[in-house]
């Protein structure tokens, strides 16, 4: 039998497939081609091999004991080959119609089949105790129903993205499926006694299903609870081990090196001044980059200068903005005023940064001697181009006011509104 | 609470510049309280003195309650208590009072940048914050500051108090009491210390004097430890302090 799914086949990997329900090139529950993949055989020759041990009594048996019990292909979530992005919600609809038309064609026709079979070997005079398979049928259909929704459950909740909505759904058809279960065990039960009989049974049929409830919750909550624990003991160790290894390749590294340089002071405390910073990043931070705000830029660059200087900075900066252009100058001014200070100031050199909706207000004070702008060669760039030049092309301001005992340069930039482009 | 009570019994300066300040270390490093005993000495001897240390609560709250100092040098994070570190300490010596008959005042002393630590100590009574990388110098000045009553803000506090109160977003007190914003002339205050400034220099700056930097530094302390503002109860919150 020519399929038009050929092209969707499973190409064949290397090492043997996993037994499992691939999404594609599935006809009902998609088991024949999986098993088909698994076995390295053509799945059309397994599909006749299950239709033909149906009449023998075995195949749908095998096929609904398969189907349970294999798990289903993760969902790929649809892409569109061309951009890379999630293909637009009407192209993934279709594709899952044409993924389970042939599959609920099948079932409506083989349930149709079975239907019509039936009453017509009843007409016919058979005894086909349609009493008992009447209400086997429901019961399958209840588990059907049931299990097909748990896989469905399980690959929502895999791929996180059960709303409210489909959550509801899924209970609809859990209840639908109890339901179903419930009312062909008690047929069965019954035996096409009286009503009487009948909500006799289905009470007794309750009471069996809440004993077993009862009995079997705390043993089910015990293998949940050890199951969860066993899951956060993992998590924790996973994280114990992150730990170390940062710990490993950052603080001990540079206990070491200061262990090797003890005979300069100078190294050690720069040494164990950049080993702190990066600690208290690592633990205090969030996950930010460097360069996605103007504080974290602000940072970084009190940073460098200490580094390269060996001069601490009190670096202290309020609220926030997002980086640009303006905000790059004034960074970069910063920088300037802050190895400024770090060479010809005392330490220790405090920066102050207010970034607010009125504008950005950027301190940088010393302790040195300072120096006298007026008496600043024209030639020296240092102060004049990077630091003054700079912010008034920025639409900014920088001042250098001489103190008592050392240098204060402030450097405001307007509100981001307010910045001419 | 924001003023010493009797101006005379001043310790470490006037007339009690013969007693020098009573000091407890609390701290859970060793190196760390060996290192602070023996700069204070060399900077400070005859100012200050080390009457006890303590590398835990439980022993930390026994000796200030044995020793009754006048300032506590608190470390934010300690082991034992119900693991809250210096707040717990600060909890457990409630209303305790130094051999002056003043109560006893805690100098918090941190690593740690994160701005829920020092509002949990702060908070929790502690009348100042300060890094543990402060010079010998310093550190003699914020005792004694601390001892005299006064509050004891670092730069990085101050920058955290401007955030917290919204102050450096523009948002001002219309009259000074009000608890959940600064005034001007606080948030002034504060922002000449964020920027590196001593009292002095603050004084110096905005002509007043000393004493008055000192009262809007206490007073936004105050704010501090009574504010109901949202980012300070969060992180109060965040330390189980509310």
């Amino acid at each position: 039998m020519p399929t038009p799914y050929d092209r969707y086949a499973p190409a064949p990997a290397p090492a043997r497939p996993r037994l499992e329900r691939p999404l594609a090139g599935r006809w009902l529950g998609g088991v024949c081609a999986g098993i088909g993949a698994h076995l390295g055989v053509d799945p059309r020759a397994v599909r006749w091999v299950v239709a033909a041990l149906t009449f023998f009594g075995v195949g749908l048996p095998a096929y609904l004991f398969l189907w349970a019990l294999t798990p289903e292909a993760q969902a790929q979530p649809a892409v569109d080959p061309a951009s890379g992005r999630p293909a637009p919600v009407v192209e993934r609809a279709v594709a899952g119609l044409e993924r389970s038309r042939y599959g609920a064609l099948l079932a409506v026709g083989g349930l149709v089949v079975a239907v019509g079979g039936l009453a017509a070997l009843q007409g016919l005079g058979l005894d086909v105790r349609a009493g008992v398979l009447v209400p086997l049928i429901l019961v399958a259909a209840g588990a059907v129903v049931v299990w097909s929704d748990l896989d469905e459950a399980g690959r929502a909740k895999a791929l996180d993205a059960g709303g409210d909505g489909q959550r509801g759904y899924l209970w609809l058809r859990v209840g639908l499926g109890l339901t179903l279960a419930v009312v062909g065990i008690t047929v069965l039960a019954s035996r096409g006694a009286g009503v009487a009989v009948l909500l006799d049974s289905l009470l007794a049929a309750a009471a069996v299903l809440f004993g077993v409830a009862i009995i079997g919750a705390p043993w089910a909550l015990r293998l949940w609870a050890q199951a969860r624990r066993e899951q956060e003991a993992a998590a924790r160790a996973t994280e114990r081990a992150d730990i170390a290894a940062h710990l490993h390749d950052s603080v001990l590294q540079t206990l070491a090196l200061i262990q090797r340089r003890a005979a300069d002071p100078a190294a050690v405390a720069t040494l164990a001044r950049a080993q702190e910073r990066e600690l208290r990043s690592w633990l205090y931070a969030g996950p930010a980059g460097p360069d996605l705000t103007l504080a974290a830029a602000i940072a970084a660059v009190a940073h460098e200068v200490e580094d390269l200087t060996s001069v601490p900075v009190d670096l202290v900066v309020t609220g926030d903005r997002p980086m640009e252009e303006h905000g790059t100058a004034l960074t970069r001014a910063l920088r300037e005023a802050l190895f400024n200070a770090a060479r010809h100031g005392r330490p220790p050199v405090s920066a102050y940064v207010e970034i607010g909706p009125a504008g950005v207000e950027a301190f940088v004070r010393d302790r040195g001697a300072g120096f006298e702008l007026a008496a600043v060669p024209e030639d020296r760039l240092g102060v004049r181009q990077s630091i003054l030049g700079r912010m008034e092309r920025h639409g900014g301001t920088a001042r250098v006011r001489r103190r008592e005992d050392g240098t204060e340069v402030e450097l405001t930039l307007p509100a981001l509104e307010g910045i001419p482009s | 609470m924001t003023q010493p009570r009797a101006q005379s019994a001043r310790p470490g300066e006037g007339s009690g510049r013969h007693t020098p300040i009573r000091v407890v270390l609390v701290d859970d490093h060793r190196m760390f309280r060996t290192g602070v005993r023996s700069e204070l000495a060399a900077e400070a001897a005859e100012r200050i003195e080390i009457v006890g240390e303590a590398p835990d609560v439980e022993s930390a709250i026994a000796v200030i309650k044995a020793e009754q100092p006048d300032v506590v040098l608190l470390d934010v994070h300690l082991p034992g208590g119900t693991g809250q570190g210096g707040v717990d300490v600060l909890r457990g010596c409630v209303a305790q009072e130094s051999r002056r008959g003043q109560p006893i005042r805690f100098l918090a002393l941190s690593v740690s940048d994160a701005a829920e630590d020092v509002i949990a100590v702060i908070r929790a009574g502690a009348r100042g914050y300060v890094t543990k990388t402060i010079t010998a110098t310093d550190l003699t000045t914020a005792v004694r500051r601390v001892a005299e009553g006064d509050a004891v803000f670092s730069p990085r506090l101050a920058g955290f108090v401007l955030d917290a109160f919204g102050a450096a977003a523009g948002e001002l007190a219309e009259v000074d009491e009000e608890l959940d914003r600064l005034s001007a002339r606080e948030r002034e205050v504060m922002r000449l210390i964020a920027r590196g400034y001593q009292y002095k220099e603050v004084a110096k700056e905005l002509f007043i004097s000393i004493k008055t930097v000192e009262t809007h530094v206490s007073s936004v302390l105050r704010k501090l430890q009574l504010s109901s503002r949202h980012e300070l109860t969060t992180w109060a919150m965040g330390r189980k302090l509310i």
